[in-house]
C-alpha cells in the first residue's frame, strides 16, 4: 500500500507532431496547430480554424487489431500508448498481464459515429445504420482498444470526465497503483475533431478567429483540436529494479466540483482552489514549493480570467509561479488536454525547460500572472502542477514533483 | 490475504428507479415477487426493430421528486439520476442543511450518458443550421453531463466523477467510490449508475443482433438475447465511523470488490470475471464458502451469460454447485450502466429481507451448467454476504461483495 509512483514512458499525438521529442521541441520553439478546418464544413460557423491532426497514419501502431474497425479516437490513444511504451522501454507481451492496467478519459468518445448515424438518418437511410452506436461509438471502447492492443488484463476505466478527462485518469490510475491493484498503468486521454464538438463551442460563441492567446488582453477564445496522450505510471519501486528512465514522481492529485454551472466556472473560482488546495494537501506541499503551473488556459476571456483568480486564492495576490498553457499552440484537445499536459509537466522536471504561452501580445491586468510569454524559459523544476476544469464544473489538479530516489 | 484496511465502506441509503418500481422498496419487492417490468415501448417508435419490449420507465414523473424547479436544462438521463439521488439523500439523512457544512461526492456509472441528446443536437445542426443547434443541449452532450446536473440540482460539492464500462459501469462506478473513501479522499459519495432508453442505442443493439426475440430468461439454453432497460441507482457510501458518529442507519457494508479486464476481446471474459471475483473475495478476507448468494450481470445473451457464469464458478470452486445464483435483468432488461447498481439495490434487499429474487420463467439450463442452483422462483436465503457481478461487452469485468451492515 501506498507505493510511490513514477513517470517512466510518454507517448504523444498532436497537432503539432507526434512522439515526445517532435512534441517537446515543437512546444518549446512555440509551434503552432492550427489551419483551417478540413474533415467538415465551417461555412455556416463564425469561425473557420481549428487544430486538425493531418496524415495521421495508425496502421504503425494498431498492430494487434484492425485499425478500420477502431473509431479515430481509439486509434489516436492506442498510437500514443504505444509511444509511451516505447518510450518507457516496455515490451508489451513482456508484461504481467494481469498487474497492468489502462485508465483513459475523453469528452466524447468516439463522436464521429453519432455523426454517421446522424448523416444516414437525416438522408432517410435507416436501413443502411449499422450496430456501431453499440460497438464502436461508446466511450469505455477506448480504454478497451489500448489495454487489447497492450494485452493488459488489470484494473480499466473510461473516464470521461471532459476537458478535465486526462487528469481523473492520470489519478484514477495513480490510486489503483497505490491501492496494490496493479504496478503499471497506462493513464492517458484521447478525444477526436469532430463536428458537434466544433458546433458546441462555436454556438457557445468560445472560438477564436484566427489564433489562441491565452491570458492576453485580446484573447477571443479558444480552437477546438484533437488528440491523445498517454503516461505510463509504474511504482517506483519496480522502475528502478529495471533501470527505467524516470521523467518525473506523481506527488497527489485534488478533485472538486463547481456544482454551479454545467459550462460556465465558478465566478469565484471556488472550485478550482479546491481542487488545488487539495492537491497540495494530498502531496504535503506548500504553493511555494510549486515551481511552475499547466495552466488549463483555454484562451477564452472567462476562463483564463477565472483561473487567475482561482491561482490568486491559492497562490497569493501576485503569484510569482509561472503558468503556461500549451494550448496557445496545440488548441484544446479535450480530454486528452490534461493528459499531454501532465506529459508537459513530467518533460519539465527532467528537462529544466518550460513551454511558453504562444501568441501573447499585450497583458492583461485581470490576468495577472506570469504566462511564461512567447519563449520557452530554462527553470529547475521541482514541483509542477498539472490543472484542468471541465463542463459539469469537474475541476483536477495534478502534482508532479522531481524523483529525489534518482536526482 | 486480506489487506488491513483501516478505513470501512457502508451503504446508509439508496434510491432506484427503473420499469418496475419507482422506489427502492418497491423494487426489491417487485424482484422478489417476480413481476417484470419488460413491455412494449412507447418512448419511441420501433417499427422492425425487433422484439420491442423494453423495461421503459413509464410513467414517469421527475416532478414527483424534483418539484416544481425548472427541468427543461436537464435530459432524461439526468432526471432518472436526479430521482434517484434525491431518494438516496433522504433516504440516508443527508439533508440540505447537513449538505451546507459536508461534502458529499457522486461517481456515476453510465455507457452513453444521453447519446440521445448528443445525436439530436448533432441533427439540429445539419439539417437546420448551427443556430438551431442549443447551447444548453450542448452542454449535456458530454458524457459527465449527468453527474455534474445532479452536482447543482442536489449541492454535491465533493469529488465528482463519471465511469464507463459499458454495462459493467454500475459497478464500477460503486467500487470507485469505496476506494475513495478508503483511500481517505471522500467521506460520503452517492454512487451508482444511469441509463435511459432511446431510439439511438435501442436500434444500435437491433443491429448488433443483441436483442432476444422472447423475454429474456438469463442462463436458460433457449436464451436468445437481451431486453433493453432504463433507469437510475444511487446508494450512499459513507466511512463507517462518519456514519456511526452522525448516527446513520446502516444497510450494508461493502467488504470488497476486484475487477479484471478482458483483452481478447470475448473468448477470455470468462477468465476476466474468474480473476475479478477470487480478487473481491480476497479483498474482503473472504472464503468462497463464506459467500450466500450470487447477484449476476446475466442479461438472456447466449454467449455473455455463459462466460459469466463459467467465470464465477471458476472463482468459487466447490461452492459454485450449492450457492444460490440469480439474474435480476430478466425482470429488469439490460439498464446498461444502471444495472450494476440496480443489482446492487435489489441486494440490500436480499441481505434485509432474506429472500433471493428468483429468474422468471427459467425451465432449463445449458447441460453441465456450473451454477446449477438457480431458481424461477424467489426463495429464502440466510444472505449476510452477497457477491453482485457485472461484465461489459467492452471487456470489463467487476465484483463486488456487500455484507449485512
Amino acid at each position: 500500500m501506498n507505493h510511490r509512483i513514477v513517470v517512466t514512458g510518454l507517448g504523444l499525438v498532436t497537432p503539432i507532431g507526434a512522439g515526445r521529442e517532435r512534441v517537446w521541441e515543437g512546444l518549446l520553439a512555440g509551434r503552432c496547430g492550427f489551419s483551417t478546418v478540413e474533415s467538415f464544413d465551417t461555412s455556416r460557423h463564425p469561425a473557420h480554424v481549428g487544430a486538425e491532426i493531418k496524415g495521421f497514419q495508425p496502421e504503425p501502431y494498431v498492430r494487434k487489431q484492425d485499425p478500420a474497425k477502431l473509431g479515430r479516437a481509439s486509434r489516436l490513444a492506442v498510437a500514443a500508448a504505444r509511444m509511451a511504451m516505447e518510450d518507457a522501454g516496455l515490451d508489451p507481451d513482456a508484461l504481467d498481464p494481469d498487474r497492468a492496467g489502462v485508465a483513459m478519459g475523453t469528452t466524447s468518445g468516439e463522436p464521429l459515429e453519432v455523426e454517421r448515424f446522424d448523416d444516414l438518418l437525416l438522408a432517410g437511410g435507416e436501413g443502411e445504420i449499422g450496430p456501431e452506436l453499440a460497438t464502436v461509438y461508446p466511450c469505455h471502447t477506448i480504454a478497451s482498444h489500448v489495454a487489447r492492443e497492450m494485452g493488459t488484463a488489470g484494473p480499466n476505466a473510461m473516464i470521461p470526465t471532459a476537458c478535465a478527462a486526462g487528469n481523473y485518469a492520470v489519478a484514477w490510475a495513480y490510486d489503483a497503483i497505490r491501492a496494490g491493484r496493479a504496478d503499471l498503468m497506462l493513464a492517458g486521454g484521447a478525444d477526436a475533431f469532430s463536428r458537434i464538438t466544433y458546433t458546441g463551442f462555436s454556438r457557445l460563441g468560445a472560438i477564436a478567429p484566427d489564433v489562441c492567446r491565452p491570458f492576453d488582453r485580446n484573447r477571443k477564445g479558444m480552437i477546438p483540436g484533437e488528440g491523445a496522450g498517454v503516461l505510463v505510471l509504474e511504482r517506483l519501486d519496480r522502475a528502478l529494479a529495471r533501470g527505467a528512465r524516470i521523467y518525473a514522481e506523481v506527488a497527489g492529485y485534488g478533485l472538486s466540483c463547481d456544482a454551479h454551472h454545467m459550462t460556465a466556472s465558478h465566478p469565484e473560482g471556488d472550485g478550482p482552489a479546491r481542487a488545488m488546495e487539495r492537491a497540495l494537501a494530498d502531496a504535503g506541499l506548500r504553493p511555494e514549493d510549486v515551481s511552475y503551473v499547466s495552466a488549463h488556459g483555454t484562451g477564452t476571456p472567462t476562463n483564463d480570467k477565472l483561473e487567475t483568480l482561482a491561482v490568486c486564492r491559492v497562490f497569493g495576490p501576485s503569484p510569482r509561479v509561472p503558468i503556461s498553457s500549451v494550448k496557445s499552440m496545440i488548441g484544446h484537445t479535450m480530454g486528452a488536454a490534461s493528459a499531454i499536459e501532465a506529459a508537459v509537466c513530467s518533460l519539465a522536471i527532467h528537462t529544466g525547460r518550460i513551454p511558453p504561452t504562444a501568441n501573447f501580445l499585450e497583458p492583461d491586468p485581470e490576468c495577472a500572472l506570469d504566462c511564461v510569454p512567447n519563449e520557452a524559459r530554462e527553470l529547475a523544476v521541482e514541483v509542477a502542477m498539472n490543472n484542468a476544469y471541465a463542463f459539469g464544473g469537474n475541476n483536477a489538479s495534478v502534482l508532479f514533483r522531481r524523483c529525489e530516489a534518482v536526482a | 490475504m486480506r489487506r488491513r484496511v483501516l478505513r470501512r465502506v457502508v451503504v446508509t441509503g439508496a434510491g432506484a428507479i427503473c420499469s418496475l418500481a419507482d422506489s427502492v422498496e418497491d423494487l426489491q419487492a417487485a424482484l422478489q415477487e417476480g413481476r417484470s417490468g419488460l413491455k412494449p415501448v412507447e418512448l419511441f417508435a420501433t417499427n422492425g426493430l425487433g422484439p420491442q419490449q423494453a423495461g421503459e420507465v413509464r410513467p414517469f414523473e421527475p416532478r414527483t421528486w424534483l418539484g416544481d424547479r425548472n427541468l427543461r436544462p436537464v435530459d432524461r438521463t439526468a432526471r432518472l439520476l436526479l430521482a434517484a439521488a434525491q431518494q438516496a439523500l433522504d433516504a440516508s439523512g443527508w439533508t440540505p442543511e447537513r449538505r451546507k457544512d459536508f461534502e458529499v461526492g457522486l461517481v456515476l456509472g453510465t455507457m452513453y450518458c444521453s447519446i440521445h441528446t448528443i445525436s439530436e443536437f448533432d441533427r439540429r445542426n445539419v439539417q437546420l443550421g448551427p443556430s438551431y443547434a442549443s447551447p444548453f443541449d450542448f452542454a449535456n452532450s458530454v458524457i459527465n453531463a449527468a453527474a455534474g446536473q445532479a452536482a447543482i440540482w442536489h449541492h454535491l460539492w465533493g469529488v465528482n466523477s463519471t465511469i464507463a464500462a459499458g454495462e459493467a459501469s454500475g459497478l464500477v462506478a460503486l467500487t470507485t467510490a469505496a476506494d475513495l473513501i478508503r483511500g481517505g479522499r471522500a467521506t460520503a459519495v452517492l454512487a451508482g449508475g444511469a441509463e435511459e432508453l432511446c431510439h439511438e442505442s435501442y436500434l444500435a443493439f437491433h443491429r448488433a443482433g443483441r436483442l432476444g426475440a422472447q423475454r429474456p430468461v438469463p442462463f436458460d439454453a433457449r436464451r436468445d438475447g437481451m431486453a433493453l432497460g432504463e433507469g437510475a441507482a444511487i446508494l450512499v457510501l459513507e466511512e463507517a465511523d462518519a456514519a456511526a458518529g452522525r448516527g446513520a442507519a446502516v444497510l450494508a457494508e461493502v467488504l470488497g470488490h476486484g475487477a479484471a479486464f478482458d483483452p481478447t476481446g470475448g473468448e477470455g471474459s470468462a477468465r476476466a470475471m474468474e480473476r475479478a471475483v477470487r480478487l473481491a473475495l480476497e479483498d474482503a478476507g473472504l472464503r468462497p464458502e463464506e459467500i450466500d448468494a450470487v447477484s449476476t450481470g446475466a442479461n438472456g445473451s447466449i454467449e455473455e451469460d455463459r462466460r459469466e457464469a463459467l467465470g464465477i464458478a471458476a472463482a468459487l470452486g466447490g461452492h459454485a454447485a450449492a450457492v444460490p445464483v440469480t439474474a435480476v435483468k430478466s425482470m429488469l432488461g439490460e439498464a446498461l450502466g444502471a444495472s450494476g447498481a440496480l443489482q446492487a439495490v435489489a441486494a440490500l434487499g436480499t441481505l434485509r429481507d432474506g429472500v433471493l429474487p428468483g429468474i422468471p420463467d427459467l425451465e432449463c439450463t445449458d447441460e453441465g451448467f456450473p451454477l446449477p442452483a438457480v431458481s424461477a422462483q424467489s426463495r429464502p436465503v440466510a444472505a449476510r454476504r452477497i457477491l453482485i457481478t457485472a461484465s461489459g461487452g467492452g471487456g470489463h469485468c467487476c465484483a463486488l461483495v456487500l455484507g449485512q451492515g
